[in-house]
């Protein structure tokens, strides 16, 4: 390979918090080639942005900072802050998560893009706004004069983020580092982003390091790969390599932790990895995966562990290369029978509509939808934000007040919010929340978090009594007796995410809906909560979820039926295995099209959604989705609602597509 | 826009009319008989009646509100009760005029000033700077103005007499005449102010220091006073705005307390004056001006702040 | 709350607010005078082993009336925080957990009442009851202080009325006092603390104020900042006549303000 423009050297960060020191990075080594992409993949807290701020030297006054960073033959940690002015956005460039809160929001985009260039290439502040013009067109944004005189409040989220990568290759750095530039986007905003990054690599003859917690992503963007975990490289390797010939054990656990390829509930369990990340302290000098790994021993694991070279550029960080078992990666499947019963009808939906007020206008997030829940199966809603699919569940759990239709269930009409609703209902239909911080109560502990529902639902009088009803239920969520005293403050967020499950599950409820409730985890805890779902269906058998997610892996995982919501309509519904394969809404197309794939595997079509997305204030005729659709087939998309097309007898499309062309439809994959 | 300022103008209105009701009918509740006060405490009940009925107090309270307000929209406050054939209007103008320019000096002492401390402070988060200036600020907040002015007129007039210990005018002097009367007031409201407003300075700018996009900003490799300047400033002076406009209600509170203790010829002075000596007419009056003047700051910083944020401007 | 983690700053907050309350409760017996004994032979007496902070015009011995005044403002401000806390939080949290139009006409009213500077209102709201006794002071402050604590409370609720541990209550049929007062109350009342703490600073210094103005508590209770007012005066030939209440005041308000800014550090920013 040719001479490196980055090389980290044993670069370690120490941040001292008022009590204990904290080791961000220990001996982390590395190298960046020019035109390349360096993915960098870990879970939260394993250190990945830690990395990105050291190499712009930006980490704070509490940070202890030891190794060397050298670039263009200095070693960028000796600088002082006046110093790196001179590489900050000029040599290396950095974008970070949130567009949004990275934009001023009180100076108008174009000074914010022409600055740099004023500072840097000591431009005339007019020119520099004529180069700031020429980015924007260069990087195919619509209408760059409009842009440049905006607000960043005026332009959407995928825009600004545009907006920021714009800003970042100003000065032609030779170095751009994306901190999840996309986590705060929707996967069809994601995928333009993904795409505009693998050509300004090309264009602009820069190398990107790219961080993400998200594994897809980083396989289907990534030259190389380095696998992050608590503060050092577990595993580095080009990409093909590293998801062919994943060596340390911790790559093998995150590869297989996620449902990918259309894996289902019937096929496999999901692997996931026991424990959790914890803050490690300075003199701690075993491998870092020690306490989660199946594979330690007691000597080699604290001694003897460090990066080794075993075939050229493939490094791993475990040197128990020979003894891991290989099929590990291929993790045979255990079959699941997941319960075959007829599909008996529990929950009844028709014409629902919500709508907001919203200043002069109104705004639909439902809008005038129709579906059933059949008992003991799982019903997946998907949709990007702002679809409805979060709203829809609201007004079935009673938290919003519907402005019309009807929800029936178990022959009841239960069209009422949860002060009118009976006991009973209230007890048979229940919710497992996003975040788990945000749906336990911080004052309470866990034997007054599951305890009360037990009393109030189940009335349940006697303390005693509930403590034996609560500890079985903590056994069964995986979490031992001690919790019961803990406030979930103490706890990391999959242990929190149990807790909320066993208080749902404490009122052994009929209908469970589940909204995100693994978006705000790990990936290794995400596949142990939905392991938990699964089998306490099955052990059940008579309970039914309504999974609602944005990720489409998980619900291709999870569910039985799928419906895929924009815009407070209904796109398509049917059995999963139905959805995922053609003949597809052209919604749904587009969404298979956009997720990123573990591990490769190269779609057939690259469907990218342009245009604009409306808001639905009742003024949209015709199809919600002519706007973006790449199917439109003409002015009736825009003058009629589409009608219901069947095309099996679970499996319907709103669209108005000739069936000879959903015929020729091909499979995204 | 417009009609975000109608709809402002208009509530800015119906809150005038509310709390005129609410200030004609707290002083109805007060104590104390016009015709009682007026005839003084021998007269009899014969001539108290004819009195009222001559005044036209026997009349409804909200009849006698309506006759009140409708003489005040034209400038008509009546006479004084207390100092008797003084009409009310000429009073409370000549007095306004003085507080105005009380006001005014301690305003253009204490906005710049403040905002300065705040600044400094709020860039120099737990530095030396910051703690000086904090330390400064928790004191002079806890600091009563009649205190602060106590320890003003112990040094300035007592030891230095420099300036009087009482701000009063000879009769037939304009306050132009006698500018020093100004300073020592002026400066108690100032000392008291800074340090509530510098800390509120101090919070915002600290915010901004904080936020996302100054880090973004200074990783783009901008120079730190660059973006202190450019980019931190605007947006930490911002709520700055609405927090001096709140405290323009403090600023009144001060100004009554420190023009009864330099006996400085203001309508806060006279407000207490007023009081005590149950001069109706008057204290209606001078309350309503004073709280008519609170509302339309209040006014003029809402639309400041529209004005000056992006966000809200355009917000349709 | 660990000892290693309090400030000087609240260190001193502390031992300020200890001395008044001790004075307030056991300071009579440091002193041989009641607070209405005139000493005819040593009017404006300069501070000495007999009466230790002087007298004033009347020949009162400063010292008892310092500390007969301090129970008074002790009483009222502490009362009156705490009682405009309680109904601030009444009010704050109906507006604010309820929401739509009970919010707005509830904050709209309150906004009325803040469109009038605090201490005016107070001093028109004196004026309505005649003779200021310490009830009717404290019911003032009070009333004044409502639309300011009720505007921290709802604020407080609002940043965890949105959060699902709510909607889990409503889902298991909670009433609304429970959900307000069992769910959001304990995790919300931090800053409510904070502002209720500084309050009882404010109302020292609206004590004061009126008191100084004259239209506070009626002699012959002695209060600081009537004692201002009277021996102002004389500020030049007997300078500790307006020196001590002065530093009372102050001393006594710093010292709630540190103890507030200590009790923001302990349970808002850590």
């Amino acid at each position: 390979m040719n001479k490196p423009i980055l090389e980290i050297r044993d670069l370690s960060v120490e941040y001292n918090a008022s009590e204990e020191s904290v080791l961000a990075l220990n001996k982390v080594n590395i190298n960046l080639y020019p035109r390349e992409i360096l993915g960098i993949v870990g879970e939260s807290g394993c250190g990945k942005s830690t990395l990105a701020y050291g190499v712009m030297n930006y980490l704070g006054k509490n940070a202890l900072i030891s190794g060397a960073i050298n670039f263009g033959g200095e070693n960028l940690l000796d600088k002082s802050d006046r110093e790196m002015d001179h590489f900050r956005g000029n040599k290396i460039a950095i974008i970070n998560q949130n567009p949004f809160t990275s934009l001023n929001p009180s100076l108008k985009l174009g000074k914010q893009l022409a600055e740099v260039a004023v500072f840097h290439r000591k431009m005339k502040y007019k020119d520099a706004m004529e180069l700031s013009r020429d980015m924007l067109i260069s990087l195919n944004l619509p209408d760059p004069d409009s842009i440049l005189r905006r607000y960043p409040h005026e332009i959407s989220g995928g825009m600004q983020q545009r907006i920021c990568i714009a800003m970042g290759l100003m000065c032609q750095p030779s170095i751009l580092i994306m901190d999840e530039p996309t986590t705060a986007l929707d996967v069809t905003t994601e995928v333009v982003i993904l795409d505009l990054c693998r050509n300004l690599v090309k264009q602009f003859d820069t190398a990107i390091i790219y961080i993400s917690h998200d594994l897809g992503i980083i396989s289907s963007i990534s030259d190389r790969i380095a696998v992050m975990y608590r503060g050092e490289i577990a595993e580095l390797a080009e990409k093909d390599e590293l998801f062919s010939n994943p060596q340390h054990p911790y790559t093998k656990a995150l590869i297989n932790c996620i449902p990918r390829h259309g894996v289902t509930k019937d096929q496999k369990k999901l692997a996931t990895i026991p424990g959790y990340i914890t803050n490690r302290n300075k003199h701690d000098e075993s491998c870092p995966f020690l306490e989660r790994c199946k594979y330690s021993s007691s000597e080699g694991c604290i001694n003897n562990y460090g990066m080794q070279e075993i075939i050229q550029g493939h490094w791993t960080a475990c040197s128990k290369v020979s003894i891991a078992e290989n099929e590990v990666i291929l993790d045979k499947p255990e079959p699941r029978i997941i319960g075959k019963q007829d599909e008996v009808p529990l929950l009844n939906v028709e014409n629902l509509t919500k709508i907001f007020p919203s200043r002069s206008k109104k705004y639909i997030a439902v809008d005038d939808i129709s579906f059933h829940v059949n008992r003991n199966r799982v019903f997946g809603i998907v949709g990007e934000s702002g679809c409805g699919k979060s709203t829809t569940a609201l007004c079935i759990e009673g938290l919003l007040e519907t402005n019309g239709g009807r929800i029936e269930y178990k022959g009841e009409d239960i069209t009422k919010t949860w002060q009118k609703r009976s006991g009973n209902v209230l007890k048979e239909i229940q919710m497992v929340f996003q975040d788990p911080a945000r749906s336990l109560n911080p004052f309470y502990t866990v034997e007054q978090i599951i305890g009360r529902p037990i009393k109030v639902l189940r009335g349940i009088k006697s303390k005693i009594d509930r403590r034996k009803i609560i500890i079985e239920l903590l056994h069964k969520v995986g979490l031992s007796e001690q919790y019961i005293n803990k406030k979930t403050s103490q706890m990391s967020g999959g242990e929190r995410q149990r807790v909320a499950i066993a208080r749902v599950f404490a009122l052994k409820p009929d209908l469970v809906i589940c909204d995100e409730p693994t978006s705000a985890l790990d990936v290794s805890v995400q596949a142990a909560v939905l392991n938990l779902l699964v089998e306490l269906q099955q052990e059940t058998d008579e309970i039914s979820y309504i999974f609602i997610s944005h990720d489409l892996h998980v619900v291709n995982y999870i569910s039985d039926f799928v419906m895929i919501m924009y815009l407070g309509k209904i796109c398509e519904f049917g059995r999963t295995a139905e959805v995922f394969s053609p003949p597809y809404h052209p919604y749904t197309e587009a969404l298979l099209s956009a997720v990123p794939e573990v591990g490769g595997g190269s779609k057939k079509s690259l469907i990218r959604l342009e245009g604009s997305v409306p808001v639905p204030d009742g003024t949209i005729t015709g199809c919600h989705f002519h706007t973006r659709c790449p199917r439109k087939i003409g002015n009736i998309c825009e003058r009629e609602i589409p009608p219901k097309v069947n095309l099996t007898d679970t499996h319907y499309i709103h669209c108005h597509l000739p069936n000879e062309k959903l015929e020729k439809m091909e499979s995204v994959f | 826009m417009k009609e975000r300022l109608a709809v402002k103008i208009l509530s800015m209105v119906g809150t005038m009319i509310i709390m005129s009701i609410l200030i004609f009918t707290l002083v109805e509740l007060m104590p104390g008989d016009v015709a009682q006060i007026i005839l003084g405490m021998n007269a009899n009940e014969q001539s108290l009646t004819e009195m009222r009925s001559t005044m036209g107090l026997d009349r409804p309270a909200p009849v006698r509100y309506l006759e009140w307000a409708g003489n005040a929209i034209r400038g008509d406050f009546g006479e004084s009760l207390y100092l008797k054939g003084v009409s009310v209007s000429s009073l409370i103008v000549r007095r306004g005029f003085h507080s105005l320019i009380l006001a005014v000096a301690a305003f253009l002492l204490f906005v710049p000033l403040s905002i300065f401390l705040g600044v400094i402070a709020g860039t120099n988060e737990r530095k030396w700077q910051d703690k000086i200036i904090s330390t400064f600020g928790i004191i002079t907040m806890a600091m009563p103005e009649f205190v602060l002015g106590v320890f003003m007129i112990m040094i300035f007039s007592v030891k230095l007499n420099w300036f009087p210990v009482n701000s009063t005018l000879e009769i037939g002097q304009t306050i132009f005449e006698n500018l020093k009367i100004i300073v020592l007031p002026a400066l108690s409201i100032t000392i008291l102010m800074v340090g509530y407003v510098s800390r509120m300075q101090r919070a915002s700018t600290v915010t901004v220091m904080n936020s996302e996009y100054i880090k973004m900003a200074r990783l783009k490799g901008l120079p730190r006073s660059y973006v202190i300047l450019h980019h931190a400033l605007k947006n930490a002076l911002i709520p700055s705005i609405t927090v001096i406009g709140m405290n323009i209600g403090w600023l009144f509170g001060g100004l009554v307390v420190v023009e009864s203790l330099f006996s400085f010829p203001g309508i806060g002075f006279l407000v207490v004056q007023a009081l005590k000596s149950r001069d109706i007419p008057l204290i209606l009056a001078s309350i309503l001006i004073i709280t008519f003047v609170y509302i339309f700051s209040s006014f003029i910083t809402d639309m400041l702040y529209a004005y000056l944020n992006p966000r809200i401007r355009y917000r349709s | 709350m660990k000892l290693s983690k309090i400030t000087i700053g609240g260190i001193i907050g502390i031992v300020i607010l200890a001395f008044w309350i001790f004075m307030a409760i056991f300071g009579s017996m440091l002193t041989p005078y009641t607070h209405v004994e005139m000493d005819l032979v040593q009017k404006m007496a300069a501070p000495s082993a007999s009466h230790i902070l002087g007298t004033d015009q009347l020949g009162r011995d400063i010292f008892s009336r310092i500390i007969i005044g301090s129970r008074s403002v002790l009483t009222v401000s502490v009362t009156a925080a705490l009682f405009s806390t309680f109904l601030g939080i009444l009010v704050g949290f109906s507006a604010g957990y309820f929401g739509g139009k009970t919010d707005e006409i509830i904050m709209r009213f309150m906004d009325i009442l803040l469109s009038m500077p605090a201490l005016v209102l107070a001093m028109v709201v004196v004026g309505i009851m005649e003779g200021t006794s310490i009830l009717t002071l404290t019911l003032v402050i009070s009333i004044v202080f409502t639309p300011r604590t009720a505007r921290v409370a709802r604020s407080a609720l609002l940043t965890w009325k949105d959060l699902e541990f709510v909607d889990a209550a409503k889902i298991r049929g909670e009433s609304h006092l429970y959900i307000m007062f069992m769910e959001i109350m304990p995790n919300a009342l931090g800053p409510i603390i904070v502002e209720a703490t500084a309050r009882i600073a404010y109302s020292v210094m609206t004590v004061s104020a009126l008191g100084f103005l004259g239209i506070g508590l009626q002699p012959p209770t002695p209060d600081w900042g009537m004692m201002v007012s009277e021996n102002k005066s004389i500020i030049i030939s007997a300078p500790w006549a307006v020196l001590a209440p002065t530093i009372a005041i102050a001393s006594l308000v710093i010292g709630v303000s540190l103890l507030a800014d200590l009790i923001q550090r302990r349970l808002i920013n850590e």
